[in-house]
């Protein structure tokens, strides 16, 4: 938090006096300025029927039409579904499983096993989502897939996940746990490695066992990195990504898989409909905006904890 | 940025601290001038050119021009480290007085890039289109005025071009009028062939068939033989859409027809299209389709084709030989061949056909020396290029003796890459059907050039379209077909239907779902634009 002016209320002098700080922010602000603060000026296109060759200058204004268009569309409705449940499902599933890693790799004792199991599973966030996708329609086939191959040992028929709309927003969450949870659990180990030891003997000295420890020494000092995160990942909460979905989708899965950014990606860039799929955007940016400031507003409520 | 008056007094108090502080802020100033000098010479380099034309204009000394090409997936083109200083690009330079600046455009990213290109205003000096003048990739920028006409030009230095060039391509250049572009044609547009592994043909000692129950009973004797994808299947039905073309009912963006007195897409005619679709049915009922066939990329498609695990599929007659070649060697025993399609109730097959033009060329309306540019393209159709072109450079790689031509085919994946991209990518203004000089010179050519000229010059699929494209398909992506992909609505119900998971009978209401998600529109404005015979092409067959 910056310094209040001081008494005589000149803040020109307070300035002044942090000029060092100050001064090393100035990158980052520039930063902020240039490349994200200046291109949301383009946003205006989306209240415009906007030609590349006009320009914003040359363009005309249709006010909220856009808008209008977007919340008329018949198949709107589907994808905000799709976009919330998907989002929902990866608060619910995706978001602790970093968490319960990190506790669980904290109660491994042998080091070395500790740091090749880390290793192990922070690789997959290499990987890209397209080989990603590769390997999933290879694991998951009906006919060749080990996963389908395990199923069939325990007696059940084999499921073409891939091809149904009743899995696939389970192979998207899914994938996402497999390939971010180990790199999601660097924070965490972080914040759990800079718990006092004392406390664990203090508590082991009282009577409490490992379970009783976590419940009331690692949890708690763990609260306000997991808090922090929560609100940051409410930030994202429509904003899924665009890859990830695309390179899943087929004509047997797109009715509960298609997501805001897909159809941002259609309709936009294949179809070159730049305002419409702007005026996408931009719905989905507010409601960003209204999430996190809820969310914020609530944790500063509940646990003190907050962004701002 | 405003100096406090008394920097040395602050210095004089703070002492070390600030002296590194100014330090810091020189060190940063240096970077920036650093950079900024590196601009400068950005300038100057980019002043050469200019001084460059001057000469141009006092004699005969090189045409310098700037053009975007596509990498077309090309290998050569991509490994390429730097493309200008490729030999063949120096040599096609020197026998055409040019001085090209090649800015390549990556081959996934093509609309997007062409799009940027427009948006930032740095056009080259000649663009180069994927055919047609109204184009998604043209982002409206013939409309805008950045190209120039070219009548008046190709009249005066272009004989060539007009004579050689066929009119129907010329049609699809012009715009009000206008001839705004150079093609690259297409004299044969059937390209698109069908594909049976001979071998397990002869195997079964059935015929080769012709109508679809022929197909049909062929695709069951290879599953009995032990074939695993009979029919070798792909996600969308792109390259698997032999049977929508027997029955007549693709649904792209190319196939209107018109059904008393109305246009309209091919894939309202409901009875067709339940027939075709049960066809696939059948195929999938019966095995004789990968049921997993809604994910097979790409890649799968041709990798289980190559590793001898299909029996009949669809694929570019043009791949033939290569394809041959890979397959013999995970199956030595296989035999390849390229049979007439299945045909229908009207008695014709076929695949959708190709646009007149493959690949096309704009001079941006800026530039100052178009007429040399025109000549550039014409030379591209003279004996001189075809020669060039086709076999490289006399002495190096063939010797001729008298009539004979000894020009060693490349065998080596490099050495075809290469051979590939002189005559594919570098020959920009020919007839690309096939290339007529390497083919004759081996048998296995020779067959190749007789299917393109008598199997599937008798075959395909044409319709009305529109160019430019009806608004109100660029208003909906759902309704909207690709050139070979159906609306992703039409899709999910086609593969929902095969799968078993829709009764096929349910294809009236997909027709009215279409219409009322906006195909309604479609078939207005397809009337009135066919009425008023703006941008409408009618069918080649």
């Amino acid at each position: 938090m910056a310094p209040r002016p001081g008494k005589d209320g000149n803040i020109w002098r307070m300035i002044w006096k942090y000029k060092a700080l100050y001064l090393i922010s100035i990158p980052s602000i520039l930063y902020f300025l240039i490349f994200k603060y200046i291109p949301l000026g383009g946003s205006i296109i989306a209240f415009q029927e906007y030609n590349i060759f006009k320009g914003f200058g040359g363009s005309e204004w249709v006010g909220f039409a856009h808008f209008a268009e977007m919340f008329r569309h018949y198949d709107f409705l589907r994808i905000l579904k799709n976009t919330v449940l998907i989002g929902l499902y990866d608060l619910v599933f995706a978001f602790p499983a970093p968490i319960i890693l990190a506790l669980l790799l904290n109660e491994l004792r042998l080091v070395m096993f500790k740091r090749v199991v880390q290793t192990v599973v922070y690789m997959p966030h290499f990987l890209s989502w397209v080989v990603i996708a590769g390997m999933s329609v290879a694991i998951l086939s009906p006919t060749t897939g080990i996963l389908n191959q395990l199923l069939g040992w325990f007696g059940f028929d084999p499921l073409y996940f891939l091809g149904d709309n009743a899995y696939i927003r389970g192979v998207l969450i899914g994938s996402g746990v497999w390939r971010d949870t180990g790199y999601g659990t660097i924070l965490y180990l972080a914040a759990l490695a800079g718990i006092n030891p004392e406390l664990y003997e203090a508590a082991q000295i009282d009577g409490a066992n490992r379970w009783k420890q976590t419940l009331r020494i690692t949890l708690p000092a763990l609260l306000p990195t997991i808090m922090i995160l929560f609100l940051l990942h409410i930030g994202k909460f429509l904003d899924f990504g665009f890859e990830r979905v695309w390179v899943f989708l087929n004509a047997l899965n797109t009715e509960n898989g298609e997501i805001l950014d897909t159809y941002i990606y259609r309709a936009g860039l294949l179809s070159q409909q730049y305002s419409y799929t702007t005026a996408v955007g931009i719905f989905k940016s507010l409601v960003g905006l209204a999430l996190v400031m809820t969310g914020n507003f609530f944790s500063r409520k509940t646990t003190g904890e907050s962004l701002y | 940025m405003k100096l406090p008056a008394n920097v040395n007094s602050i210095i004089g108090k703070e002492g070390i601290g600030l002296k590194k502080w100014a330090s810091l802020m020189l060190t940063c100033m240096f970077a920036i001038s650093l950079l900024a000098g590196c601009g400068g010479k950005d300038e100057a380099k980019e002043k050469a050119p200019g001084a460059a034309e001057q000469q141009a204009e006092s004699g005969d000394t090189v045409t310098k021009f700037s053009i975007s090409l596509r990498t077309l997936n090309f290998g050569y083109v991509e490994q390429s480290p730097d493309i200008n200083a490729d030999k063949w690009v120096k040599r096609l330079e020197e026998l055409t007085n040019t001085d090209m600046d090649i800015r390549l455009v990556p081959h996934k990213e093509y609309e997007q890039k062409m799009a940027q290109m427009f948006a930032t205003n740095d056009i080259p000096d000649v663009v180069q289109g994927q055919g047609g003048t109204t184009g998604k990739e043209m982002a409206g920028s013939v409309e805008a005025g950045v190209f120039m006409p070219l009548d008046d030009l190709l009249k005066q230095y272009g004989p060539n071009l007009l004579k050689k060039i066929p009119q129907e391509a010329w049609n699809r250049m012009s715009y009000q009028g206008k001839i705004y572009g150079i093609p690259e044609w297409l004299g044969n547009p059937s390209r698109r062939a069908t594909w049976i592994r001979k071998d397990l043909l002869d195997k079964t000692g059935l015929p080769v068939p012709k109508t679809v129950d022929d197909y049909l009973n062929v695709l069951r004797a290879f599953k009995e033989l032990g074939v695993e994808n009979p029919y070798m299947g792909r996600q969308d039905f792109k390259y698997a859409d032999t049977f929508f073309g027997a029955y007549d009912v693709f649904p792209y963006l190319s196939q209107f027809e018109e059904v008393d007195g109305q246009i309209q897409p091919k894939f309202l005619d409901a009875d067709n299209m339940m027939k075709a679709l049960s066809t696939y049915k059948t195929m999938f009922d019966e095995g004789l389709i990968n049921k997993e066939f809604a994910t097979i990329n790409p890649t799968t498609f041709k990798n289980t084709i190559l590793a001898g695990k299909a029996g009949i599929w669809s694929m570019n007659a043009n791949e033939l030989i290569q394809w041959k070649t890979q397959l013999k060697e995970s199956v030595p025993e296989a035999e390849l061949a390229i049979i007439p399609s299945p045909v229908g109730p009207d008695g014709k097959g076929g695949y959708y056909l190709y646009g007149d033009v493959a690949r096309s060329y704009f001079i941006n309306a800026k530039y100052k020396h178009p007429e040399k540019v025109i000549q550039f393209f014409d030379w591209m159709i003279s004996d001189e290029a075809e020669q060039f072109f086709t076999f490289g450079v006399e002495g190096e790689d063939y010797t001729k003796d008298g009539d004979k031509m000894d020009y060693k085919q490349p065998t080596d994946v490099q050495a075809v890459d290469e051979e590939r991209y002189r005559q594919a990518f570098l020959w920009m203004v020919q007839d690309t059907t096939y290339n007529k000089g390497s083919l004759s010179l081996t048998e296995e050519g020779r067959n190749l050039m007789s299917v393109f000229d008598n199997t599937l010059a008798n075959e395909g699929r044409d319709g009305i379209e529109f160019d430019p494209r009806l608004e109100a398909l660029k208003k909906n992506p759902d309704i909207t077909p690709l050139s070979d992909t159906p609306p992703p609505l039409l899709i999910t119900h086609m593969v929902k239907m095969v799968y078993g998971q829709e009764p096929i009978e349910n294809w009236p209401k997909v027709i009215e779902e279409w219409k009322s998600k906006g195909g309604n529109d479609v078939l207005k404005e397809a009337n009135d634009r066919y009425q008023s015979k703006e941008g409408a092409f009618l069918p080649r067959k």
